[in-house]
């Protein structure tokens, strides 16, 4: 594996209009984040981005971008980190009529906000991606999903649609659908559910959506941030993607950074990229979150030794997932921001299978008992039991994600754990610092 | 009359008649109770639907030997046709006829399910909902095709299968009301246990 390029990160406000952070730039990054944030006035914005990113190769053979994206190596940005290739290919080769092609911008992730960041700050490099995507794969329909309730980023979306229409930019017209403010809605087989109509809740895989999806077509569902990445793909190369990276997982990736004081930025960094230099780990620190609510806990000591990526994360509980890292300050219980973060992913449960459906609340209650000094004894022995039976059985990776992090917790903070058997919390302040949203549980709210 | 060689046939083909009405009887009512979220109290929903298809299996069987003995018995004529197509059978046209029908859904849900990994579950579905149908075509065909449900235990009989249907089917009806939907089931899966998770109180064995 290479080595990663050194510090490269480059920060901004995750608002449209602010104050620049302050960035640290190496090695040719920023990449996503590289032009003027897109202003309020969308032919301004367009002209800005033709002027900064130069236009689409005019003759660009869909088998040739298709080559380059396997060259380059990109994985998908949503969390999974599948090749963007390879779904690429498979909508290209699958029958069933005209592809679908979603810009998946559906962030559920309630720690991460790195999709509208690059939605606000650079449209038109989505946008690029969407178009070359539907071109490669013959796709006839082209949808963007926001998260839903952000009309502000929804209008600045069409406006900056409208600005390509304007000017003959597009092949095709471009959809924007608001999908439920879930944390599964963005999940494929949710957000294809909700395209056809029905509730945004992940379906049993009879048929891969690329195979079968949209309205029974062959659909590809990319992360807005794989999308603007295949636009740069196709202006500048693989072997540009390559350089930087590690070599088996190449390119930049956008993180949500908050560090201990609270403060929360975008960042792109190359993979590959010292935590610590993400992230200020000190003795404030006592963990931090690594992958976002699916992820993981890392001691400040993994933290500091680890670098962003899978290979070196995945094998310490954690993964990249879609960028969330998280510095946990010292002073504020592991154990209760772990159980409220895990009873809001047991509330958001879809309620259709039954390991998530009964495990999860489970879990989440004895994590809130295990959060509260002198919990009962046999609660550690259940949660650990339960995490074991509800892992695999689902027809998403909701429990499996949550295992992962409830486990992660029960080795990050075991020395916290000991401390509440023996009565005592070493917390010093109430307040809760990672970011959970209010529940909402109703079957309207997946619709 | 008693069970001579040529009557032999004739009781045959009823008793196993009014052997697959109550094992029908029991896979409807099976099918009913089990749903996506409830099962029969004190049995897994897996084996709620593995009971419900292996009784449909035995009906089957009970129904061919009910059709087969009915054919051969020479008291009556009905033809192999006749057992199929509904309402061409000469002797009680319209009963064996509905007979003939309820076989035929009953083969329609057969072969669906055989073949529900090719179907798809969808289209296996929408197949299903002939039990529903099936049933009462059955039942009337058991009650008038012939006098024996007409009088004494097996009228009882008959009363009693189609009271298991109905008070299963209001059961499914009334827990479909009060049933929280689908979405909502973590959340009050969730507040049951926090109700029960007391700080500072052990809730299973000695502290």
């Amino acid at each position: 594996m290479s080595a990663p390029n050194a510090a490269a990160t480059a920060g901004l406000p995750a608002v449209p209009a602010g104050p620049a952070a302050a960035c640290r730039t190496a090695a040719g990054l920023p990449r996503l984040l590289a032009g003027p944030p897109a202003g309020p006035d969308p032919q301004a914005a367009l002209a800005d981005h033709l002027n900064g990113q130069g236009h689409l190769p005019r003759r660009l053979d869909s088998s040739a971008l298709l080559a380059e994206v396997t060259a380059a190596g990109l994985a998908g940005r949503g969390g999974a980190a599948f090749p963007a290739a390879r779904k690429l290919a498979a909508v290209r080769s699958a029958a069933g009529g005209p592809a679908v092609v979603v810009a998946n911008g559906a962030e559920g992730e309630p720690a991460s906000c790195k999709d509208a960041a690059l939605l606000w700050h650079a449209p038109h490099l989505v946008l690029d991606g969407l178009q070359l995507a539907a071109a490669a794969c013959g796709a006839d329909t082209a949808v963007v999903c926001l998260h839903g309730g952000r009309q502000g980023l929804r209008w600045h979306l069409e406006a900056a649609i409208g600005a390509r229409r304007a000017a003959g930019l597009d092949a095709l017209a471009v959809q924007v659908r608001e999908l439920p403010p879930r944390f599964l809605a963005g999940e494929e087989t949710a957000l294809v559910g909700y395209l056809d109509g029905g509730a945004a809740v992940p379906a049993f895989k009879q048929h891969r959506v690329f195979e079968r999806g949209a309205g029974g077509r062959p659909t590809l569902v990319q992360n807005v941030e794989t999308l603007a990445h295949l636009a740069l793909i196709a202006r500048h190369g693989a072997a540009w993607f390559r350089a930087v990276g590690t070599s088996a997982e190449p390119g930049s990736v956008l993180c949500t950074v908050t560090g201990a004081d609270g403060s929360t930025r975008v960042a792109e960094a190359a993979l590959g990229t010292g935590i610590g230099e993400l992230l200020s780990v000190d003795d404030s620190v006592q963990a931090v979150l690594a992958g976002g609510y699916h992820g993981g806990w890392l001691t400040p000591g993994q933290a500091r030794a680890l670098r962003l990526s899978n290979a070196d994360l995945k094998p310490a509980g954690a993964f990249v997932g879609a960028g969330v890292l998280a510095a946990l300050p010292a002073g504020v219980c592991g154990l209760a921001e772990t159980a409220a973060v895990v009873r809001y992913l047991a509330l958001e449960s879809a309620g259709q299978c039954g390991p998530c459906l009964n495990g999860l609340p489970s879990i989440a209650a004895a994590l809130a008992t295990l959060a509260r000094p002198r919990p009962a004894r046999a609660e550690l022995a259940n949660l650990r039991r339960w995490s074991g039976l509800v892992t695999g059985r689902g027809a998403c990776h909701h429990p499996d994600g949550t295992v992962r992090f409830v486990s992660s917790a029960l080795r990050v903070f075991a020395a916290e754990i000991a401390a509440h058997a023996g009565g005592r919390c070493t917390a010093r302040a109430g307040a809760a610092f990672l970011p959970v949203p209010a529940a909402a549980a109703a079957e309207s709210d997946w619709r | 009359m008693g069970i001579t060689s040529s009557t032999a046939l004739w009781y045959a083909s009823r008793a196993t008649g009014v052997v697959a009405l109550v094992l029908l009887t029991a896979v409807l009512v099976l099918g009913i109770m089990v749903t996506r979220k409830r099962s029969l109290p004190g049995l897994p929903r897996f084996g709620t639907t593995g009971l419900h298809r292996n009784l449909s299996l035995l009906a089957v069987a009970f129904v061919a030997l009910h059709v087969l003995t009915a054919i051969a018995d020479p008291f009556v004529t009905i033809g192999i046709a006749a057992a199929v197509i509904p309402f061409t059978s000469p002797y009680e046209t319209l009963w064996v006829g509905l007979g003939a029908v309820s076989l035929d859904l009953m083969g329609a849900l057969v072969v669906t399910s055989l073949l529900r990994a090719r179907i798809g579950r969808r289209t296996w579905r929408a197949v299903h909902w002939l039990g529903y149908a099936a049933w009462p075509v059955a039942l009337a065909h058991s009650v008038w095709s012939s006098k024996d449900l007409q009088h004494g235990w097996l009228l009882y009989l008959g009363i009693s299968c189609a009271a298991a249907v109905v008070l299963a089917a209001a059961w499914r009806l009334a827990a479909a009301l009060v049933q929280p939907r689908r979405a909502e089931l973590p959340a009050a899966t969730l507040a049951r246990l926090e109700r029960t998770h007391r700080p500072g109180y052990a809730r299973t064995g000695a502290r």
